[in-house]
């Protein structure tokens, strides 16, 4: 079920680029990644401001009451600049989840203030090196969560999380409080993405459902912000395809634009392939979301999402040289990014596996 | 329902009568001769139901509809293994370039009309042994000869040419001036003295390409369909042509399905061959590949049907599925450890792992190579420099052969 964007969808892609060109800084991008606990905090303002944060929530909460799609191209947009504080994708996620399972005092509560971005929140599935396990070890019982969740995305700085838990030996997902839980920042390759090591100490939490039906919604959840951080992956490699084509365009060696190698050429001319064929699963992706076969779409996007972002930071990084290498010229931020985005929202093995369950039934 | 899925659902309807008649498994065992009769009959019903010549003018025996009901009635009949492979390239290019470059309206309607039936069947002899991605650079020559021409030289993998009635050809009138510049654009009766068909037996073991030599071919000047010394020009308007084509996302070898029921059947080590991870790394990859593609091709559909031109994205179809599906057969046939060394050569590409992989390379060359696919993309949608080229503005006669 692709779609061709209708005018409003454009127009949010073309000014959510103009936005983020005009603000964006490399240099100011830099410097986030040499320091711990900092998040690119204009861009955040950017995103309040221009209602990102409210997109795909209901009215009835704050929101614009726009779709996967309006919020998967100001990703995209995200992606090409790479900017993002972590919080959009995971914010999403977050209040989707309390939207389909939480109760109305909850969702009246907490909704608006997600909306605002006065409110943080972010998603702890994860534990060791499993994005979904099938039975995680942190514990949820009687109102308060035990336990750890590694390498949580925006968890230096966000106000409550999305947790997968273990509840009377049934998964389930809760919603936790964080001013009351440990965090341990991570030292990473990309720091501004505010990773840390949550503890759960009698953590106070809410449950928002149990059992099968908590599985299939933090599948769908994961889904759902796998299809976002893909249009983010897209972006990214979009971005980096033009800069490559633009620097084989005007370096010259041996009498010649260095695009006019065809080794050179070629490259760029795959990475086309690449990522218009990330593009074409994000936009159908997008379009499905509620359809039986959502799971699958999303996973298409984020594999070759993933593929066309690793291989076009590592291409672009190669057709630039020495200069592609150094601090100065930033193309690093792009490498950095596109492993982060490659394991937030699960690894390719995940992926993979999910998406052949999906096809044939059969379980890794 | 859209009109678009109305005619869908007519023409899968109409198709799934025609296939206990024509379909696969009616084509079976057949010899080639065989098959092109009844590939001949198959045209014929089309052309009575009113799906030949869908997207053509109704003057000239077509159904005056759009590219999108052409794309749509082809992509739903490459399912049922019709036999329309014989009139594949005829009605592809020559014959649509014929209603539109033939001077002799008259002519050019009855021989329409013979095609769109299947009696007749037009070639496109284009490619020679010593241009084939380098177009231009071939050596055919037509020179003036009274009121008309006299055409000698040699084309090479003309398909189906020997069963071709008539063929369209590039043939060099000028080489005096710089390569593109010299060429002329000419249909020639493949039934005339001095034109003489060789097949040649491709690595699959069928012979559908062929060498055509010309030796002193006469063409009246009728026979002319470019200006002199622009037949370039009408050469890149026939392979424009291709743009509308429909598309398959399997690179014309099998579904994945048939992969997964393959596997499905297989084990590893003693387990299931679909826990092995290798296998679903594999699955998982060309699905996705797969999906990006019938994306990319909904969408063209959607632009076509809103009257926009398609995205440039679709010149990807043909240069990502043909590989994978390379790929995907050697696994296929891997897979099956030397239970996999069984060859029929009569099987059909789209159901038989061995056929798909023997026949792969052919649809990477096929149709403009891999590498010329990758230059088009780099130049004509992203902008690079073209390739340098030591023959450019150089008089043909005075480039080293
Ligand atoms: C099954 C089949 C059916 C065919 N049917 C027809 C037909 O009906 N009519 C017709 O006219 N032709 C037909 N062809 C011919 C086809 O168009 C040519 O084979 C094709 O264009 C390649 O030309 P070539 O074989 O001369 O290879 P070459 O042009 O010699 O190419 C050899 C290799 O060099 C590479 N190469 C060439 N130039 C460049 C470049 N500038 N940059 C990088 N790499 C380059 C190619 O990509 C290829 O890998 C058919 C071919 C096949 C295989």
């Amino acid at each position: 079920m692709s779609i061709l964007y209708d005018d409003g969808q454009q127009a949010i892609a073309t000014e959510s680029r103009r936005v983020l060109d005009a603000r964006m800084d490399k240099d100011r991008l830099l410097k986030l990644l040499e320091q711990q606990g900092a998040w690119d905090d204009i861009f955040w303002k950017t995103a309040v401001e221009q209602g990102w944060t409210a997109l795909a929530l209901p009215e009835a909460y704050g929101g614009l009451g726009l779709g996967l799609v309006e919020l998967g191209l100001v990703a995209q947009a995200c992606g090409a600049a790479t900017a993002g504080a972590p919080f959009l994708t995971v914010g999403d996620g977050a209040a989707q989840a309390v939207l389909a399972a939480g109760g109305d005092d909850l969702k009246a509560s907490l909704l608006p203030a997600l909306a605002s971005g006065e409110k943080l929140a972010t998603v702890a599935f994860a534990e060791g090196n499993a994005p979904l396990p099938s039975l995680p070890e942190a514990r949820f019982a009687n109102g308060v969560l035990t336990g750890g969740k590694p390498g949580v995305v925006a968890g230096l700085r966000a106000d409550v999380a999305l947790v997968w838990a273990n509840h009377a030996g049934q998964p389930a997902l809760v919603l936790a409080d964080l001013t009351a839980a440990k965090r341990t920042a991570i030292d990473s390759f990309d720091n501004s993405r505010l990773y840390a090591d949550l503890g759960f100490d009698q953590v106070p939490a809410t449950l928002l459902v149990d059992g099968a039906p908590a599985l299939s919604l933090a599948q769908t959840i994961l889904a759902r912000m796998a299809v976002v951080t893909a249009h983010e992956q897209t972006g990214g490699a979009e971005a980096l395809l033009f800069i490559a084509r633009d620097y084989a365009n005007t370096r010259k060696a041996f009498g010649q634009p260095i695009g006019g190698f065809q080794s050179v050429k070629h490259r760029i001319a795959e990475l086309y392939g690449l990522v218009e064929l990330a593009r074409a699963n994000c936009i159908h992706a997008a379009a499905s979301d509620g359809s039986p076969d959502f799971l699958k779409a999303a996973a298409a996007a984020r594999l070759s999402a993933t593929e066309a972002y690793d291989t076009t930071a590592r291409d672009t990084v190669q057709i630039h040289g020495g200069i592609g290498v150094t601090w100065e010229a930033g193309l690093h931020l792009h490498m950095r990014r596109a492993r982060s985005l490659a394991i937030e929202q699960g690894n390719m093995f995940f992926w993979e596996d999910l998406l052949v369950s999906e096809l044939t039934g059969v379980a890794a | 329902m859209s009109d678009v899925d109305t005619y869908r659902a007519k023409a899968r309807a109409w198709l799934q009568s025609m296939a206990p008649i024509y379909g696969r498994d009616a084509r079976r065992g057949l010899s080639e001769v065989e098959d092109l009769a009844l590939a001949r009959r198959y045209q014929r019903a089309k052309f009575d139901a009113g799906y030949a010549g869908i997207n053509w003018p109704t003057a000239v025996g077509g159904q005056g509809l759009s590219h999108l009901e052409k794309v749509t009635f082809d992509t739903e009949e490459m399912s049922f293994g019709m036999p329309s492979v014989y009139f594949g390239i005829s009605l592809g290019m020559p014959v649509p370039i014929l209603i539109r470059f033939c001077e002799d309206k008259a002519w050019m309607r009855e021989r329409v009309i013979a095609a769109l039936k299947g009696e007749e069947i037009w070639c496109q002899l284009f490619s020679e042994p010593a241009g084939g991605s380098d177009l231009a650079g071939l050596r055919t020559r037509a020179e003036q000869d009274g009121n008309g021409w006299k055409l000698n030289g040699q084309k090479v993998w003309t398909s189906w040419a020997q069963y071709s009635d008539y063929g369209v050809i590039v043939a060099r009138t000028d080489p005096t001036v710089p390569k593109h510049k010299g060429l002329t654009y000419f249909w020639v009766d493949m039934r005339a003295p001095g034109v003489t068909v060789r097949p040649i037996k491709l690595a699959g073991g069928d012979s559908h390409v062929n060498e055509v030599f010309f030796d002193d071919v006469k063409l009246t000047d009728a026979q002319r369909m470019s200006p002199v010394g622009g037949g370039f020009a009408v050469a890149m308007a026939t392979l424009m042509i291709e743009r509308y084509v429909a598309t398959d996302s399997a690179g014309f070898g099998p579904p994945l399905d048939l992969f997964v029921d393959l596997a499905r059947t297989c084990s590893l080590y003693g387990r299931p061959a679909l826990e092995d991870a290798r296998i679903r790394s594999t699955i998982a990859r060309n699905y996705a590949m797969r999906a990006g593609l019938e994306s990319i091709t909904t969408r063209a559909m959607k632009m076509m049907q809103a009257g926009m031109e398609p995205g440039a994205e679709g010149s990807l179809n043909k240069l990502v599925a043909v590989r994978s599906r390379q790929k995907l057969s050697e696994m296929a046939i891997d897979l099956q450890g030397n239970l996999g060394l069984h060859f029929d050569p009569h099987a059909f590409v789209k159901e038989d792992w061995t056929a798909s992989w023997i026949n792969a390379p052919t649809g990477r060359i096929a149709g403009g190579a891999d590498e010329m696919l990758l230059n088009t993309i780099a130049e004509k949608i992203l902008g690079l420099p073209q390739d340098y080229r030591p023959d450019k503005g150089v008089p043909f006669n005075q480039i080293p052969a």
